[in-house]
């Protein structure tokens, strides 16, 4: 069962103020703070109420419980069973966690069952034991807080080598690619971890500061036909958006993005026709439009053309 | 009743959470499925859970309350939280932190070697009402079949003990965390976090759907009937289709995810989105073909995504593009991209796309990313290039330029 109260927050901030309880560190204001740290905007009305008083009768008022040990729940036959199918998933090569206690479990889904449907093909290759080394590399130095040593092919045919202080890895879902965000030279710098041809911890760490990523906006009005509010919407959904409604069927939406995406950005508006229409700004409303004018220089010398 | 920022089940919050999230421009009074009052409660909720990430604007019309989450700037869905947000009773949270905790102490107890461990327990406290030993029972059985405890004879008594815990779960914080945001049913890699004393915070995820969380109790359910192979009868948007659940399809561009489903009436293989699923009961065990994985990896050879059905004739689609010196990015991206069919050279600068599919209308998204280099574009289907032309022609209007420019 997945929607179960044993994984609440309620539950969890409970625990986590019964082992302080236990412990004997518990003050009033520790139960405040741990209730604010563990469960919701609200919960400070209830949960207080409910652990210091005769409702819940897990604690006294002077914050003593008559619990001996601090709260802990074995994994559930779930957690087990989905830990068990990503033993499954070629991706679990890049790490390396303890498979004791899951070799009898049924794990809760398996590769077939699953299709990616629209992924690109040529992803990293994570049975790669060179990738993987690279990968564990990288993660342990963003473990440990330690500069990396990167040589690696730029997009530009280049193969720079330099130090820079990782902070993230970037995954990708319709590219399944891993991508290495990390700070060097007074740059940001996002390097494609199949491009990485060498990378070990650098001999100090300076630590550099990571710029900002530099984003920018385009707004489109979306005339709503063949269920395409919707279908945009939810394509752009995992951007910052804000969308106003103009009247009955139209509406005006703005999308922020990460400048480096805009080539990107240009074919997914794109890919929408008709329906969008990109209002501002200039810069962006002239790449659609050079698009457009080369189909139709194109169109001009098609062995095919039709009409 | 009281407001709780707590809830029975998950459905009628999935709706609020997906309108505030996906749409974000209506107002109270566009709510017209439920009561102002359950509006007012369900928006309440959201903001206790998410206040972080929720926005508001107030225009003529009124005030707009939406969720405005960038998901490449975060490690871990927000939504999540409206799954630790299941209600209980206070008999709920009393047995389970002394169940566990009696356990413990003891290595294991009997249903009444735990009443009477309750019974000295509950006796510090003024309130002397005991659970009655039906309610215990029911509760170590609830355990028992979430795994957290186990069973076993002992002469003629059944004992309850702690389940296995030997698996070291620090060993599983990086996984955890990347598998919780890049793997079907996250959600339950974010409740192994929450068992650790520290997250691993250092992944983050670039075209990342977190919506697609709100389907995972019916995602839970599509994948059991998978596994044994079981029909279900589901119900969506008030109908109700009895099938065979065969395959999970998961978009990474499109937001959504869709279940292939094999009708043994109609012999047919279709999708169904599962964010309109809104119940499933178990539908028998169907009498299968005996070729039917053979037929099944056959249709989706033909399907470019997720719609066409085997009932239907196949078109033929080619589509030749131009790539000149310096342009090799466009034929690594025809290769990449095409999810079926073939790409082959026709000469120095043009690379042509084949592909025979159940529904060739599916492509014309993908086709027109290709806008500014297509030289060539032929199908059997003549409303596909109908289509394509016409929202071409609009859409050189609405830019300023000339219509008449697709070949």
């Amino acid at each position: 069962m997945l929607f179960h109260e044993i994984y609440g927050s309620y539950y969890r901030a409970a625990a986590a103020i019964l082992g302080e309880a236990v412990r004997g560190n518990l003050t009033g204001r520790e139960l405040q703070s741990l209730v604010r740290e563990h469960a919701f905007g609200e919960s400070l009305m209830t949960i207080p109420d409910g652990l210091k008083g005769e409702r819940w009768r897990l604690m006294h008022r002077d914050l003593s419980t008559p619990l001996e040990n601090e709260p802990s729940m074995p994994l559930t036959e779930l957690e087990k069973r989905w830990m068990k199918a990503l033993l499954l998933d070629p991706r679990i090569r890049l790490f390396d966690p303890d498979m004791t206690g899951l070799e009898d479990v049924e794990p809760l889904f398996t590769p077939d069952m699953i299709v990616y449907y629209d992924r690109y093909s040529d992803g990293d290759d994570c049975r790669d034991p060179e990738y993987v080394a690279r990968f564990r590399t990288i993660l342990q130095a963003l473990r440990e807080n330690r500069d990396l040593y990167v040589h690696f092919e730029s997009g530009r045919n280049t193969q720079p080598k330099l130090v820079v202080t990782p902070y993230y890895l970037e995954y990708s879902e319709k590219d399944d690619r891993f991508r290495l965000v990390a700070a060097g030279w007074k740059r940001r710098w996002t390097i494609n971890l199949s491009r990485i041809i060498e990378c070990a911890f650098a001999y100090e760490s300076r630590t550099s500061r990571l710029p900002s990523a530099e984003t920018t906006a385009v707004t489109f009005d979306l005339e709503d036909r063949r269920n395409a509010l919707e279908r945009v919407l939810l394509h752009f959904s995992h951007l910052e958006k804000e969308t106003m409604r103009l009247d009955e069927s139209r509406y005006r939406v703005t999308l922020k993005y990460d400048r480096r995406d805009e080539p990107e950005m240009v074919i997914r508006i794109l890919s929408f026709g008709s329906a969008i229409r990109v209002t501002e700004p200039e810069r962006f409303i002239g790449l659609i439009r050079e698009r457009i004018e080369k189909q139709m220089r194109l169109a001009a010398f098609s062995p095919d053309k039709a009409d | 009743m009281a407001y709780s920022e707590l809830i029975k089940s998950f459905g009628r919050i999935r709706v609020y959470l997906r309108s505030f999230y996906v749409y974000g421009f209506r107002h109270r009074d566009e709510f017209t499925e439920k009561s102002a009052r359950s509006y007012d409660n369900e928006r309440r909720r959201i903001e206790s859970w998410l206040g972080d990430h929720m926005a508001f604007r107030q225009d003529a019309d009124g005030r707009r309350v939406f969720l405005s989450v960038d998901s490449r700037a975060i490690p871990e869905n927000p939504l999540y939280r409206a799954f630790r947000a299941k209600s209980f009773t206070d008999r709920d949270i009393m047995l389970h932190f002394h169940i566990l905790d009696l356990l413990k102490v003891t290595g294991g107890l009997s249903v009444t070697g735990m009443m009477d461990e309750l019974s000295d327990r509950l006796s510090e406290f003024d309130t002397d009402e005991m659970p009655d030993e039906s309610t215990v029972r029911k509760k170590l059985r609830e355990y028992a079949a979430l795994g957290i405890l186990k069973t076993e004879k002992r002469d003629r008594e059944t004992f309850y003990t702690l389940g296995d815990d030997r698996t070291d779960i620090s060993s599983w914080d990086a996984a955890a965390a990347f598998f919780s945001e890049a793997a079907p049913l996250g959600v339950i890699g974010s409740y192994i976090q929450d068992r650790l004393p520290e997250k691993f915070g250092q992944f983050r995820f670039k075209h990342h759907y977190i919506l697609n969380a709100l389907d995972s109790e019916v995602l839970c359910g599509l994948f059991s009937a998978i596994g044994e192979g079981r029909q279900l009868i589901l119900s969506f948007h008030g109908q109700r289709r009895t099938a065979l659940p065969l395959k999970v399809f998961i978009g990474t561009q499109s937001g959504r995810q869709y279940l292939l489903t094999w009708s043994p009436v109609r012999d047919r293989f279709s999708f169904l989105r599962t964010d309109r699923i809104d119940g499933m009961e178990d539908g028998g065990e169907p009498e299968c073909p005996a070729d039917l994985a053979a037929r099944t990896e056959d249709f989706l050879s033909h399907v470019w995504g997720v719609t066409g059905n085997n009932s239907r004739r196949l078109d033929h689609i080619a589509m030749t593009v131009f790539a000149g010196e310096g342009e090799e990015h466009v034929v690594r991206r025809l290769n990449r991209e095409k999810r079926c069919g073939a790409v082959v050279r026709i000469d120095d600068t043009h690379w042509r796309f084949s592909a025979d599919v159940y529904d060739a209308c599916e492509m014309l998204p993908w086709l027109r990313t290709f806008t500014g280099r297509i030289s060539c574009l032929e199908c059997t289907d003549k409303r596909v290039i109908a289509r394509f032309r016409g929202d071409f022609d609009a859409l050189a209007r609405m830019y300023g330029g000339k219509s008449d420019a697709v070949p």
